[in-house]
């Protein structure tokens, strides 16, 4: 690392952070800053936050509510009373859950740690925009992915997969052995009742993804000796049937059900493995120490904190890391911050949405009241406006999570909408900040000739506010 | 002030002009680039995220393994709406149905990628990239197509689709909820922007569709809570898109995406997600065909509508179907020979799946991509060869067009 102390304190609080007011945050030494912040995440703040029982005992409690009220108010059916009802509470957990997430990111003086909480929640994606994850999300961030971000992969891999919003978010509680005992009764009573079997075999969906999106990594698949193929997806399927969700009946440890459970062997990937549940353990094991899944891991690493395109060196060096410690991630963050490619002065990456409205939360010393309830719909900084901006937390499209590249933020109308937003935030803050002195304190000498210049020329207190979130060196990092 | 910044804004102004020239009672016009190219022609790629099940989309009725090959699938809610007499439309396709019936769509089935595989994610790649393999091209088939006649194309959503990425222009449009920031502001942030040319770029193209068109400023805020890419505000994307098509500069192309698709779960519930999403389907498209009416446009449109792969022909374990390989696509528009299936059907029997699983892929994807730009927007079909679909040059080119 050439770079002055003060660069490589401003490449710290931003690149590998969520941003700083001053850069006297980070101290004299950068690189131990962001060491010492290697552990569990940060206990997440905020109220009436679910632990994973309690969401699951809540989940099983509004099905019941679902069926009807007594006394629906005029024009509405009990039904529809009581959907509503259902609706408005299972809104409320998504609220407390957000507001959670976007509090502790703000407020929490391990960004570092917190910016790897973030990568992992996204790479095991569970998302709101699927039904079936309602009331879950938040818990399964705060228990499978908070605690496990600087174990070993293993940990993390088998805390995500066994979670009940995993297991629900890609199918899997109702995926059951084609041979299993479920199955058979349902074959038993479906000819007893000349109907059609609700239930008769395999979800893959869980499988895949698994697979492609946490492990070996679809571009393992391709190409003249693919790590794998369909023929592992169906095998490994058939060890995950069984893990499921329970509501009443299935201990909750464990979350395994024999019954649904495809009797005998599997052999995926060459090996073959026993029947039963601990199978999966015994899979996600070989997976998580598969050579493919360190490149996959280091790429994606790499990718979040250096560049969309990241240099093969670094990857070369964090997968070989990756695999000499065992899957142990503690050794990789450390590679990664020692290595020189991630302190060049140049910000290869743009910020997401979260990450620019968070880092500015900071930067502006807003009062983290800009994420109570009260103020959802008003305050430019909730959850909602990040969704406008594009990104509404913990509701990413698919599987695959948000891009991590920049070309998949700079459409015209994104970058419009984060004028807006600065805009609108610069206004309500007016002249109570002066943009030139926090530029100089949060983004050192990062802070670039251009920028400083409109800084100075600006209009007004809120306009010089509104450039320097809209500046290229604080939309990047 | 910046030397660039400054001819770029000529040009929009002298763009501006042009389509007040053209139509002084326009209220939508792209101020940009000069207008497309002179035939007015418009197309629409409607991307379906997930893998449309194509089977019930399409059902192949009258083949005689449908019923015993797809079990619970093959019971609707309503009964199906004939198509010929093999093929069908699901209950929900009610207006796709009028408008195959007046010759308006046809469908394209059994009809695929070069990609084989059942990952969505490296599918929508090689669907939106226009390659024979996943990231063999890091560019989109139609922005690539477009960039040889300088056409522009918008995007109805907040970020640009592989499939536009290219060399040319892309506009890009959703729904806000907040306030448009001041024209000093921006213009100063131009000159801000003078050595990020990735962040100037995209400041630049907003600013034209926001500030030089009057754009509508009601907002549908609301409708996008859900993030980009959401399935339920397709409806006002598609009558938006029909604003934008509908202006005499407006753009020559336009993409719509929607999600939803990957229906593992719950499929055969005639009240289920992709019954609804069937609907909220159908009701789009109607509007983008009532949209494109009034001003004639529909007559010079071609919409087509496909997905990144099928599923699997039988019904799995949840009463949903896995990923497959064989899927349905839909044209649309005022301008194409509609009325049919098109369809080198290879049954349903175990035997003639892909796999004994998915139902075969007969007709490449891309030869029905490759007709449309070429007899619509009259795109060579060497630069189709070797720029827009690499490597596609023997492959059957499906003629959809009036003739």
């Amino acid at each position: 690392m050439s770079n002055s102390a003060s660069m490589s304190a401003a490449i710290a609080a931003h690149r590998f952070g969520l941003g700083e007011a001053s850069l006297d945050a980070v101290g004299a030494d950068p690189q131990q800053w962001l060491a010492a912040q290697i552990g569990p995440a940060d206990a997440p703040r905020g109220d009436a936050l679910l632990n994973t029982a309690q969401a699951l005992a809540f989940v099983a409690a509004e099905r019941e509510q679902r069926r009807a009220v007594k006394n629906p108010p005029e024009g509405m059916t009990a039904e529809q009373a009581a959907a509503q009802a259902v609706g408005a509470r299972y809104r409320e957990v998504a609220v407390a859950d957000a507001r959670s997430r976007l509090l502790t990111a703000a407020t929490t003086t391990r960004p570092f740690a917190e910016r790897l909480q973030w990568f992992w929640a996204n790479h095991f994606t569970v998302s709101l925009a699927k039904g079936s994850t309602r009331g879950l999300v938040g818990a399964f961030e705060r228990d499978a992915i908070r605690p496990n971000i600087a174990g070993s992969f293993e940990q993390l891999l088998l805390a995500s997969t066994t979670h009940p919003a995993m297991l629900r978010y890609l199918d899997n509680f109702q995926s059951a052995g084609p041979h299993s005992q479920i199955v058979g009764r349902a074959a038993r009573r479906a000819a007893r009742t000349d109907e059609s079997p609700r239930l008769t075999g395999l979800n893959e969906n869980l499988a895949r993804e698994v697979l492609e999106l946490h492990t070996l990594g679809a571009e393992s698949a391709r190409g003249p000796n693919p790590a794998y193929a369909q023929a592992d997806v169906t095998q490994f399927a058939r060890v995950l049937t069984g893990w499921r969700v329970g509501y009443q009946d299935v201990d909750p440890a464990r979350n395994f059900d024999p019954a649904w459970h495809d009797p005998g062997t599997k052999t995926l990937l060459g090996k073959t493995y026993p029947q039963g549940p601990d199978a999966l353990r015994m899979v996600l094991h070989d997976l998580a120490l598969h050579p493919a899944t360190a490149r996959f891991v280091a790429t994606k690493l790499a990718r979040h904190f250096v560049a969309d395109d990241p240099p093969p060196a670094l990857v070369d060096r964090l997968a070989a890391t990756y695999l000499r410690g065992g899957a142990q991630l503690a050794p990789v963050y450390r590679e990664l911050i020692a290595s020189p490619e991630a302190w060049s002065p140049q910000a290869m990456k743009l910020k997401t949405p979260e990450e620019f409205v968070i880092s500015s939360v900071r930067v502006l010393r807003l009062n983290p009241r800009v994420f109570d309830r009260a103020d959802a719909k008003s305050a430019a900084q909730s959850a909602a406006s990040i969704a406008t901006l594009g990104q509404r937390p913990q509701a990413a499209p698919s599987p695959a999570g948000w891009s991590d590249r920049a070309e998949d933020w700079l459409g015209p109308d994104a970058v419009w909408k984060r004028v807006e937003w600065s805009t609108r935030t610069a206004d309500r803050l007016g002249t109570s900040i002066d943009a030139r002195a926090l530029a100089a304190q949060s983004l050192g000498p990062l802070l670039s000739v251009d920028t400083r210049t409109q800084l100075d020329r600006a209009a007004d207190g809120s306009q010089a506010l509104a450039l320097l979130l809209m500046a290229p060196e604080f939309q990047r990092r | 002030m910046n030397p660039s910044f400054n001819s770029t804004r000529r040009r929009m102004l002298a763009g501006a002009l042009g389509a007040a020239a053209l139509s002084p009672v326009s209220t939508l016009s792209f101020a940009g680039t000069a207008a497309g190219p002179a035939n007015g022609n418009r197309f629409v790629f409607v991307i379906l995220r997930g893998g449309l099940d194509g089977l019930s989309a399409v059902p192949a009725v009258g083949d005689p393994e449908f019923a015993g090959a797809r079990g619970q699938l093959a019971q609707f809610g309503s009964a199906p709406l004939a198509l010929d007499n093999t093929f069908a439309l699901h209950p929900n396709l009610a207006q796709l149905h009028a408008m195959y019936g007046r010759g308006e769509m046809a469908v394209v089935h059994a009809v695929g990628l070069p990609y084989r595989d059942r990952s969505h994610f490296d599918a929508q790649q090689v669907l939106e990239s226009g390659g024979a393999r996943p990231y063999e091209l890091t560019t989109g088939w139609l922005g690539r197509a477009l960039a040889r006649s300088g056409s522009k194309s918008l995007a109805l959503n907040t970020a640009v689709p592989l499939v536009l990425r290219g060399p040319g222009v892309v506009d890009t449009w959703a729904p806000s909820t907040l306030p448009d920031p001041g024209a000093d502001l921006v213009a100063r942030l131009g000159r801000m922007y003078a050595n990020d040319p990735a962040l100037a770029t995209a400041l630049e193209r907003a600013k034209a569709l926001h500030f030089d068109n009057m754009m509508p400023t009601e907002t549908a805020g609301d409708a996008m809570k859900s993030g980009p890419r959401a399935g339920g505000n397709f409806t006002v994307l598609a009558s938006r898109a029909a604003e934008f098509l509908a202006a005499p500069n407006g753009p020559q192309a336009a993409v719509l995406e929607v999600s939803g698709w990957d229906t593992h779960a719950n499929q055969a519930n005639p009240n289920g997600p992709l019954a609804n999403y069937l609907r909220q389907l159908d009701t789009g498209l109607a509007a983008l065909r009532d949209g494109l009416t009034p001003s004639g446009t529909w007559n010079r449109t071609v919409v087509v509508v496909a997905t990144e792969f099928g599923r699997e022909v039988a019904i799995n374990g949840t009463l949903g179907t896995d990923h497959g390989t064989g899927a349905a696509a839909f044209v649309l528009g005022g301008a194409i020979k509609g009325g049919r299936v098109i369809a080198d059907w290879p049954g349903l029997a175990k035997r003639d799946r892909n796999e004994g699983r998915d139902l075969k892929i007969t007709t490449d994807l891309r030869g029905v991509l490759k007709g449309v730009l070429s007899d619509h927007l009259q795109v060579a079909m060497q630069t189709l060869n070797n720029e827009v679909f690499p490597g596609s040059g023997s492959l059957k080119t499906v003629s959809l067009l009036k003739a």
